[in-house]
């Protein structure tokens, strides 16, 4: 899932600023399971800028609407009829969401209510960690199930630096360090001769790094 | 066939109907409720006597099962056990039951007055009158001996007024002979009349009272609306005496060899309400021989009034009163601690009387063939503690032996649960089932709702103005009614609330009253008996959370009660019906702990007829009771308990796990799963049951101090009890002899008294002093507590010549050794000096102390208390009850006490399991966590946040909820970031809108 | 036991403190109240196992987002009483009660009343 976290409440108050009336749209999503933008955060974050501008003596009208996903159009459409009221809109989507809620309501101002980080898991609860970056060019077969692009803070490909110690990364004591997790697992695996294998350089134009990314199934579509 | 409509009887009856048999409850006067009902404050809660009977009362009054027979009393009984003729003699009431409407206008028009007696005749009352304003059934009477047309032949001005034409003096006494199976006893007690003595003056000085007609001066329900005052003249006591064991504890003519055993605590009790109700400061003084406050969690209620309260504690018996200086004061001369005489001026003395059998009890007693001590107590034997000599025939209560409400509901409980088993073949061949109208479906309706504001007599409407929050109610949204009641608690109310629900066609109920813990049940019922769903109800609380604790500001707390009733409208017009479905139930029990009360339990619940797997720790069964021998009346411990062991080994439906561990327990009553790990092998086993029973015990305190484990002439009481049965030559050789009580009771660390460790020491001492009657034998003690019949044993010993010699908590005594000799020096507080024996032995009465039940506790999810006993729901009326329905607890784990005490709750907690387990099935839902399946984002957090392992994602993706399991705590849906669970009857909604509700006022 | 605590306070039932939810206390503030406080049984003995500890989370952060708005999360509390305890459940309600006394109305309360005047 891709994770977020509410942003303090200060930026938000400050893109409302001269907002009399604003729509907050939730997301039934990946940003419900990480606690950052469901129907539950929507309201308490309508409750908290209410009572912030309560204190400022001005007054905010804030309604909610929590929409099973941001990122396609017909969960969008939803908000069609209304979103004229509304002098802004405060999406608690990813960032994927809110640009998708931007380019189809053009007129009226679309701001974000979470930081969206990274693609993730539930690592315990209450706890969420990164685990992909969305390279295009997916390594794990080699990897033993562990992404070092994604998990190893310099993105090696060949193993670990010099910094790794004590199966620890050298950046961040607390982080373990991608490459022995590797080696470690291929060890369980029975298959430590596969990390001598020699494998052709990582193809990095499916990254970002060749511009926005596109995928198209002709199959399906229209 | 339950005879006595006290505490006692309406448990034993409530208990039998719930179990499968159809009860007829005898009462002589013209209402249930006994003594407790005349109770201002129970100990050592202080929780209100009437308001915790009332629900039982009218419970008892609608059971289906239940038929109360007032003005009755017992003819003849012939037959035996399982078929038994009782003719009763039922005196005429002169109102038709059936016509009365309890509107009161014969007892206003009736010109006679006459000395109230269930406000001890502190008061007049009327010749056509009801016992008290709760009372069950709610019809009114006249009083016969006292009428005037049946005195003079004219007047029937209550015929000419009456309303609804009930007045009938042509009633005249009928014979009714009735066909039962068991019979209780549980006729109860009466207060010890101390007019017999002409020591304490009573009858003479008014303000000479004894200790109930005190419970009726505090009471807000009694003579002066609960305002403090003496009756001379009706001004506020500035001191109040208290006088200890009047007609108890003496064998002088007239009185009484026993201990009572309930005044201590009850005088404790009275000082420190007396000193509540008091406007200017109160003094209070408890003159005492010793204080008794050997009841769970007593000495604590002890140690609060003597510290933090300051009610005087002074250890001298009184002989005399005389008239004081001021016009009805009364002069108490008493000799001090320190042995100088005092006279000190009191402005009331407060007799506290011992409990005493009734003329009509012997009587009846003896009509029957049933055989009585030489108390006139019921005669039972230690191991069957509920048994008359008459077969069929059980007792419970203070027709027993003397005793409090809980150990009375204990028993009555007990003796139920004996008759069940007596009868259980029988169950449910003559019970009627409830039917309620159909439910009303309300869907779509405005909500339309209706007030009723209580007066609790004067316990609200003395400090709130009931009449402005009833007005305020009528002006809020939806509200279509409010009214007032004295008691909405009563019969009457309760029909008057389904006359109103019809008359508006209601579709939601508000009570503004008490707790809901006690009364939201009996009002709920009320509104089904109407046709609305029972969650269609909310309650405010304008007495606990308001009058009882805003007493000083009338106007502020008038605000708040409206606040509450407002909030309490608020939340019920977003309330919706909730239903309920039947679970079948798992018809087998499960005991935990295999000593006497674990054993007793699970043959009474086989003996029920059903299934039991009783687990034992170790490897044998028998429990703590294999350390005695005997018990204090002499009868053998060892061949009871080898009897028992033989019993449980020997019935087909128990199944003995011993060695056995409970590692695992999951569900809900009714359907229990419990993992057990059995025997060497630590194999497990899963058992499915309806009902757990724990009667784990507890253990013996191991004395650090006093040189135990460091000197051989030191011992215990169960060190002696051995010695003197297997070594009594080493005995016959001792000149001197110490005994030191309350050793790891009654101090820091374990503030309670440990109930049985002075009758041990008694026990011991005179059989040490049979064995060897040249030794002087020293029992150094704090307090000695030989409650009940034992007082008989305390006095024979010191007949015996046993020395029994007080010491101080604060100067315990020593023991040293010197040479390999041990010495014993204490001081004497007669002597007022310091005084040392050589003993050849030391024995020292060690308490009773928690067993090491932490592990289990957190298990099976009941609490301990501070001590480490199990917690009960509720300590005067729920005494084997848990918290946790379908738990259930007897014996020492729940609190030190003796054998035949222990077999009672044993008894008692198979009763209640039985009731449980008789059932066919139960209702589950109600308050549950539901899942708007369409919202749910099958995040898992239900699944990770719920205690109990309940949310689990189905088979569409999505969070599912089985209401069976579901506790309906909330945590669920406080968690769930979809909002997709609501908590059904506690939603966001109703939460919301009671904080909207309070806060529109601001 | 019938102890006197201020007329100040108004007690909202739930079933356990586990339902406690962020929005019900942010609600309560954003309605009025100048103070709330949430009381569940003693830690290690809820009813329902955990439900206090969840309340006890849920009250932090309730107190950090008050901090962030400006309201104060001072004026928020979580106690543990145990059922049994009425003296202590009197001390708890005053000590509240001084407190919230002594850092006066809520900046919330003030603008309601301020809007109310205009």
């Amino acid at each position: 899932m891709i994770v977020a976290e509410r942003k303090p409440i200060d930026e938000i108050i400050e893109f409302m600023r001269d907002c009399k009336k604003i729509l907050l749209v939730g997301c039934n999503e990946c940003v419900t399971v990480c606690y950052a933008g469901g129907k539950k955060e929507v309201e308490i974050l309508a409750s908290a800028l209410k009572m912030a501008f309560m204190k400022e003596g001005k007054e905010l009208e804030v309604e909610e609407v929590t929409l099973e996903r941001q990122c396609d159009h017909e969960y969008l459409e939803e908000i069609r009829k209304i979103i004229d009221e509304y002098d802004a809109v405060v999406s608690l989507a990813c960032g994927v969401g809110v640009q998708f809620m931007a380019e189809k309501y053009f007129r009226t101002p679309v701001f974000p209510g979470v930081n969206t980080l990274f693609m993730g898991v539930t690592e315990e609860r209450g706890v969420w960690a990164e685990r992909c970056q969305g390279c295009g060019k997916c390594i794990l077969g080699e990897t033993a199930g562990i992404c070092p692009v994604s998990r190893c803070a310099k993105r090696l490909l060949n193993g670990p630096c010099g910094g790794s110690t004590k199966g620890k990364c050298e950046i961040n004591k607390e982080l373990d360090c991608a490459w022995q997790l590797i080696i470690d697992r291929l060890k369980e695996l029975g298959m430590l001769e596969d990390y001598e294998k020699l494998i052709p350089i990582k193809d990095w134009s499916t990254e970002r790094a060749g511009g926005p990314r596109k995928v198209v199934r002709e199959d399906l579509k229209q | 066939m339950v005879v006595g409509g006290g505490i006692g009887g309406i448990q034993a009856a409530l208990d039998l109907a719930d179990s499968g048999f159809y009860v007829y409850l005898v009462e002589k006067s013209s209402s249930i409720g006994g003594r407790m009902s005349q109770l201002d404050k129970t100990f050592p809660t202080n929780d209100c006597s009437m308001c915790i009977l009332s629900p039982k009362l009218v419970e008892c009054g609608r059971h289906l099962n239940i038929e109360i027979l007032t003005l009755s009393e017992i003819g003849s009984i012939t037959g035996e056990e399982g078929n038994f003729q009782v003719r009763l003699v039922q005196q005429p009431r002169y109102i038709d039951m059936s016509k009365c409407i309890a509107c009161g206008t014969c007892a206003e028009k009736c010109p006679r007055k006459v000395a109230d007696e269930y406000n001890m005749g502190l008061v007049n009352r009327r010749a056509a009158y009801i016992r008290y304003p709760q009372a069950v059934p709610l019809k009114y009477l006249i009083d016969k001996e006292r009428c005037i047309y049946f005195e003079k032949g004219k007047c029937r001005a209550c015929e000419k007024f009456c309303p609804a034409d009930a007045v009938d003096f042509d009633q005249g006494e009928r014979q009714i002979t009735i066909d039962v199976g068991g019979i209780i006893l549980a006729s109860g007690f009466e207060p010890y009349s101390p007019a017999l003595s002409d020591t304490y003056q009573y009858g003479r000085f008014p303000n000479v009272v004894t200790s109930l007609e005190f419970e009726r001066i505090l009471s807000a329900s009694g003579p002066y609306q609960g305002h403090l005052v003496r009756p001379s003249d009706e001004r506020e006591p500035k001191k109040i005496a208290w006088i200890q064991c009047v007609g108890s504890r003496n064998v002088h003519v007239g009185d009484r060899g026993y201990c009572s055993g309930v005044c201590c605590t009850y005088a404790i009790k009275q000082a420190i309400v007396a000193k509540e109700h008091s406007a200017a400061p109160l003094d209070t003084a408890i003159f005492y021989i010793d204080i008794r406050t050997h009841g769970k969690d007593f000495e604590k209620f002890f140690n609060r009034a003597r510290d933090e309260v300051g009610v005087r504690f002074i250890k001298s018996r009184i002989n005399t009163i005389l008239p004081g200086y001021d016009e009805g004061n009364l002069k108490i001369r008493y000799t001090d601690e320190g042995g100088r005489i005092v006279q000190e001026d009191f402005d009331t003395v407060v007799l506290s009387v011992g409990l005493d059998i009734p003329q009509e009890s012997i009587h009846l007693a003896q009509k029957i063939g049933v055989e009585l001590n030489h108390y006139h107590f019921v005669s039972t034997s230690s191991f069957e503690p509920v048994r008359t000599t008459r077969p069929g025939i059980l007792v419970c209560g203070a027709f027993q032996g003397p005793k409090d409400i809980p150990e009375t509901v204990m028993q009555a409980s007990a003796a139920a649960g004996a008759a069940s088993s007596l009868l259980s073949r029988e169950r449910y061949a003559l019970t009627r089932e409830k039917e309620y109208p159909e439910e009303v479906d309300i869907t779509g309706q405005e909500p339309r709702i209706g007030v009723f504001v209580c007066h609790c007599g004067i316990n609200i409407g003395g400090v709130v103005n009931v009449p402005e929050v009833t007005d305020h109610a009528s002006r809020l949204p939806h509200v279509v009614v409010a009214e007032e009641n004295l008691f909405t608690c009563s019969e009457d109310s309760q029909v008057k609330i389904k006359e109103k629900i019809h008359e508006h066609q209601l579709n939601r109920v508000v009570v503004a009253s008490c707790s809901v813990r006690t009364h939201e049940p009996l009002f709920q019922d009320t509104i089904r008996e109407a046709g609305l769903n029972t969650y269609l109800f909310s309650m405010a609380n304008i007495r606990d959370q308001d009058s009882w604790v805003h007493q000083s500001d009338k106007e502020s707390a008038t605000e708040k009660a409206k606040d509450l009733v407002r909030m309490a409208v608020a939340n019920a017009a977003e309330l919706s019906s909730l239903y309920r479905t039947k679970l079948p139930v798992t018809k087998r029990a499960v005991v935990i702990g295999g000593g006497i009360a674990g054993m007793t339990a699970a043959l009474n619940v086989a003996g029920e007829g059903f299934e039991v797997v009783l687990v034992e720790r170790e490897k044998e069964l028998g429990g703590f009771a294999t350390n005695i021998h005997r018990t204090l009346q002499g009868d053998d411990v060892g061949q009871y308990v080898a009897h028992l062991v033989e019993m449980v080994n020997q019935d087909e439906k128990i199944d003995v796990l011993t060695e056995a561990l409970v590692a695992d327990f999951s569900g809900t009553k009714g359907n229990f799963k419990t993992a057990l790990v059995v025997g060497p092998s630590m194999y497990s086993r899963d058992v499915n049951h309806g009902a757990l029973i724990i009667a784990t015990g507890a253990a013996e305190y191991k004395p650090e101090e006093y040189l135990y484990g460091e000197h051989d002439a030191v011992t215990t009481q169960v060190g002696l009890e051995d010695m003197l049965l297997k070594e009594p030559e080493r005995v016959k050789e001792w000149k001197n002899v110490v005994m030191i009580q309350c050793v790891g009771s009654r101090n820091d660390t374990n503030p309670n008294c440990s109930r049985v460790c002075c009758q041990q020491a008694i026990k011991n001492a005179i059989s040490v002093k049979e064995t060897n009657p040249d030794l002087n034998l020293f029992v150094l003690h704090r307090d000695i507590r030989t409650y009940g019949f034992a007082e008989d044993f305390y006095r024979e010993a010191r007949e015996m010549g046993i020395h029994f010699l007080r010491y101080r908590e604060d100067e315990k005594p020593v023991v040293g050794q010197e040479d390999g000799r041990i010495h014993v020096t204490f001081k004497d507080l007669t002597l007022g000096r310091e005084m040392t024996i050589n003993p050849d032995q030391v024995i020292l009465s060690t308490g009773v102390v928690g067993g090491d039940a932490e592990e289990l506790a957190n298990i099976v999810k009941v609490p301990l208390t501070s001590e480490g006993f199990f917690l009960e729901a509720h300590v005067k009326l729920r005494p084997v009850d848990t918290q946790s329905d379908g738990i259930f607890i007897c014996g020492m784990a729940h609190s030190p006490k003796r054998i035949d005490e222990s077999i009672s709750q044993a008894l008692a907690a198979s009763a209640r399991a039985c009731r449980l387990l008789s059932q066919d099935s139960i209702e589950v839902g109600g308050v549950v966590a539901r899942v708007d399946q369409e919202l749910c984002a099958a995040c898992l957090i239900c699944v990770r946040a719920c205690p109990y392992e309940v949310p689990f994602i189905n088979e569409d993706g999505v969070s599912e909820i089985d209401i069976s399991k579901c506790q309906g705590c909330g945590v669920c849906a406080a968690e769930c970031p979809a909002k997709a669970i609501t908590l059904s009857h506690f939603g966001d909604t109703q939460i919301l809108a009671q904080i909207d509700a309070l806060m529109e006022a601001r | 036991m019938r102890l006197t605590y201020p007329d100040s306070i108004r007690i909202i039932r739930l079933p356990c403190t586990g339902k406690v939810d962020v929005i019900l206390m942010m609600e309560a503030f954003r309605k009025g109240a100048d103070g709330v406080y949430v009381v569940g049984c003693l830690e290690g003995e809820c009813h329902y196992l955990t439900g206090n500890l969840r309340a006890k989370k849920k009250v932090e952060y309730t107190k950090k987002l008050l901090d962030e708005i400006g309201v104060g999360g001072e004026r928020l509390e979580m106690y543990n009483i145990a059922a049994s305890d009425g003296p202590r459940f009197a001390e708890v309600a005053k000590e509240m009660h001084e407190k919230i006394k002594a850092l006066g109305p809520s900046p919330i309360r003030g603008a309601l009343q301020n809007k109310e005047a205009a």
